[in-house]
């Protein structure tokens, strides 16, 4: 597979036309790179022609929520819980769960994800596809 | 439909650059049937400009999204937001699997959603009508 970190990093910097240093592993794909729908799926597609790692939008949501039912990992009110956040601390390492549960919506939690968090997604996806 | 009592309207807009979806998909059928439900595509490939009129019906799924006060998250798929169109040439949108759920557990009223499109720009405008007040979180 190709070296994974500089594959996300090109992929991000190519489909949002931007300066190779405005891509740091700290930034967020949403909030402080400006991705939208169509950004995302542009990235994604890139990132499977340079590694074969297939990864749809959808999954995305798969991968944070790490297979916990949707009544256990957000509340009546869609805000995260205490088990949920644990579970985003495991792939998103720069949250924090006691500033995240019971304050962040779960449709908010995508506005966090960084491009590190990207590259380890990728990582764990092209390890379990052998 | 009679409007509900207390009713929160939501709007969601989106502009697709129709190059650029062009570049994404053309050529390649399996991403097109993760954007696209099988009638979308049927509907779009006797199409002059095929391209403008896909890149219209991502521009509604996004809107609809939008107008949902979420983006694609959550499991939800872009094949679960459908535009099909009226004889007379309406939109109308279907919803299924998760995004289909979502409507229902926050209160979905009504849903519609206009488009537009040139050579270069697809733009769509959604208009959700939720059932009770704060329902639904806006963006």
């Amino acid at each position: 597979m190709a070296d994974v970190d500089s594959s996300v990093k090109e992929a991000v910097v190519e489909a949002l036309a931007l300066d190779d240093d405005e891509v740091t592993p700290e930034s967020t794909l949403m909030d402080d790179l400006g991705a939208e729908s169509i950004d995302l799926l542009d990235i994604l597609f890139r990132i499977e022609k340079s590694t074969g790692v297939k990864i749809e939008a959808s999954d995305l949501g798969d991968y944070m929520q790490g297979g916990i039912p949707d009544d256990e990992f957000s509340d009546e009110n869609e805000v995260i819980t205490e088990k949920g956040a644990q579970h985003l601390k495991t792939v998103m390492p720069q949250t924090d769960p006691a500033e995240l549960a019971g304050s962040l919506k779960a449709d908010e939690v995508i506005s966090l994800f960084t491009v590190q968090n990207l590259v380890e997604m990728v990582k764990s996806r092209g390890d379990g596809a052998g | 439909m009679t409007a509900p009592a207390d009713p929160t309207v939501r709007v969601g807009i989106d502009a697709v650059a129709v190059e650029r979806l062009r570049r994404l998909v053309e050529g390649d059928e399996q991403r097109q049937q993760g954007l696209f439900t099988p009638r979308e595509l049927d509907y779009c490939r006797g199409k002059r400009r095929r391209y403008e009129h896909l890149a219209a019906r991502f521009a509604a799924k996004e809107a609809v999204l939008k107008a949902f006060g979420t983006g694609i998250s959550q499991r939800m798929r872009w094949t679960d937001v459908e535009v099909l169109n009226e004889r007379s040439g309406r939109p109308r949108v279907l919803l299924a699997g998760a995004v289909a759920d979502f409507a229902e557990r926050h209160g979905l009223s009504q849903l519609d959603v206009s488009l537009t499109h040139t050579e270069d720009l697809a733009f769509a405008h959604a208009v959700a009508l939720w059932k009770q007040e704060g329902a639904c979180a806006s963006t």
